[in-house]
């Protein structure tokens, strides 16, 4: 379905209704005017997916983890726990690229035998890790519990995937600093996913010789102080009408 | 030609299925197969496109880069046969796409279609027990039904299209279905990624950054989403080496037609 969307969504193509839902869900969860945080997404995905907490890490180079946000404090300590264990399903969906779903956290007792325990002790019986990833660029975890056992319903799990979306995009912008602006929403932008955008990311981080990572920052943050949609300043890129130079203060 | 469709077919099961064993590659994979549906079932061009767990539809391969324009502009508009298919479940039948009938139904996409050069198209839904995960779209340049015998053929390489996605481990959980087709469609962002790093070094476009990527992944029987990762990761320089001469094809040669 195609509709206006914020200044990511202008001339992206699809956004989904999946995506305008769970971005209402987030927008409902802040106060009117503060910037969308990290905090917002994870109690706005807690409320709404039929699950007891959600916490978000960041992880870079697979290694360094950061606790971003975390809806209470069992979360908190899932996440505390998987990182002093080096076990759980945040570890092992950061090193798949897929989600790792454990709908019986004591099953998999003999997977993660430091961390089982500990885990059910907390009082979580069920988690669920979704990665926030755009291909190669791979930043961190969505992390969901319950404190019963049981599967994600097939529309709770895709309602999971697009809170992940959201939480990545916002990631990528906090680091550019867009996300705290006048203006700045969350509306689309990765999940429509275009060829050109990804296309455009690659060619950016060879023009400025930094990541993947760091050249989607840019870009987006490009297409924000434009007022442009990204699929056009990706097709920009693409078509070689746009250039990102390393030596300009701000880009191109 | 002597063979029949049937025939055919079975020849291109077997090449197939030896694809599904050992290095895997599962965008090489579906590449591969809408380039035999083209070949087998004397078509102009065809389109794989998968839904995915947010339930968009994205293009997972094209055989040219004129199928690529029509699905993409399909999805981007929201409108045609292809979008019809997945959304009913039901095969949908274009012998031509000039008939009224098409054209007021899909006053965008046909006229995009036409633009691309194709007269007719069938889209094939791919389905897993109740779920629709995505369609094959066939291409036609002149107007034609669909033969019943070419329709089987079809549906029995969608079949196989879908036990590809899915081949890695045997599924029954939505759950596990919907973590393999994310995986699928973030493969497809990887080369992505990779085909705009090409480009951007090699002074050409990413179309053209892709054929180089494959005729790689191919000679050297390096699977195209590791092959592109490691082009990501700096690990394999395609640069370096398409500067140097081409390498003899390791695989085994597709039998001429």
């Amino acid at each position: 379905m195609c509709r206006p969307g914020g200044w990511l969504g202008k001339d992206s193509g699809v956004v989904s209704d999946r995506a305008v839902k769970v971005w209402a869900w987030i927008a409902a969860e802040h106060d009117g005017g503060a910037p969308v945080s990290m905090a917002a997404v994870c109690s706005a995905a807690a409320r709404r997916l039929g699950v007891d907490g959600v916490s978000v890490m960041a992880v870079s180079d697979g290694l360094a983890r950061e606790p971003l946000s975390a809806s209470d404090e069992v979360s908190a300590r899932l996440e505390e726990l998987q990182f002093t264990t080096g076990e759980g399903p945040s570890a092992d969906d950061f090193r798949l690229g897929a989600p790792v779903l454990v709908p019986d956290l004591e099953s998999a007792a003999a997977r993660w035998p430091g961390f089982v325990p500990e885990a059910v002790a907390a009082g979580a019986r069920a988690m669920f890790a979704v990665p926030l990833q755009a291909g190669a660029i791979r930043v961190g975890v969505l992390t969901l519990y319950r404190a019963l056992p049981g599967p994600l319903s097939a529309g709770d799990l895709a309602d999971a995937l697009v809170f992940a979306d959201f939480a990545l995009q916002l990631l990528l912008d906090a680091s550019s600093g867009i996300s705290g602006q006048a203006g700045y929403g969350l509306l689309n932008g990765l999940s429509d996913s275009q060829a050109a955008v990804y296309q455009a990311t690659g060619m950016i981080s060879v023009q400025l010789g930094v990541s993947l990572e760091e050249a989607l920052v840019r870009l987006r943050a490009h297409a924000f102080a434009d007022s442009a949609g990204i699929g056009q300043v990706a097709s920009d890129v693409v078509a070689r009408r746009l250039r990102f130079d390393p030596d300009a203060g701000a880009d191109a | 030609m002597a063979a029949t469709v049937d025939e055919r077919l079975a020849q291109t099961f077997v090449e197939l299925a030896d694809t599904l064993v050992g290095g895997f590659d599962l965008m090489e994979f579906l590449h591969m197969l809408t380039e035999r549906c083209v070949e087998l079932l004397d078509l102009e061009a065809a389109g794989l496109l998968l839904a995915d767990s947010r339930g968009t539809l994205q293009l997972v391969a094209a055989s040219t880069e004129q199928a690529r324009v029509v699905e993409l502009f399909q999805i981007q508009s929201d409108e045609g046969p292809c979008l019809d298919a997945y959304r009913t479940g039901q095969p949908v039948i274009v012998p031509d796409l000039t008939a009224s009938q098409a054209t007021a139904r899909w006053p965008m996409f046909t006229g995009a279609a036409r633009e691309m050069g194709f007269a007719a198209v069938h889209a094939i839904p791919m389905r897993l027990r109740d779920q629709i995960i995505g369609t094959l779209n066939l291409f036609g340049s002149a107007p034609q039904g669909l033969d019943p015998a070419v329709a089987r053929a079809a549906q029995a390489l969608v079949d196989v299209a879908t036990i590809g996605i899915l081949q890695e481990r045997a599924t029954r959980e939505h759950e596990l279905v919907a973590g393999q087709l994310q995986v699928a469609l973030n493969s497809r962002v990887i080369i992505e990624q990779a085909k705009g790093i090409l480009a951007e070094r090699m002074r050409v476009t990413p179309d053209q950054a892709f054929i180089v990527l494959r005729a790689y992944s191919r000679n050297h029987n390096h699977p195209l989403t590791q092959l592109a990762a490691d082009v990501i990761s700096g690990t394999t320089d395609l640069v370096a080496v398409s500067r140097a001469k081409p390498q003899p094809t390791a695989r085994r040669k597709q039998a001429d037609r």
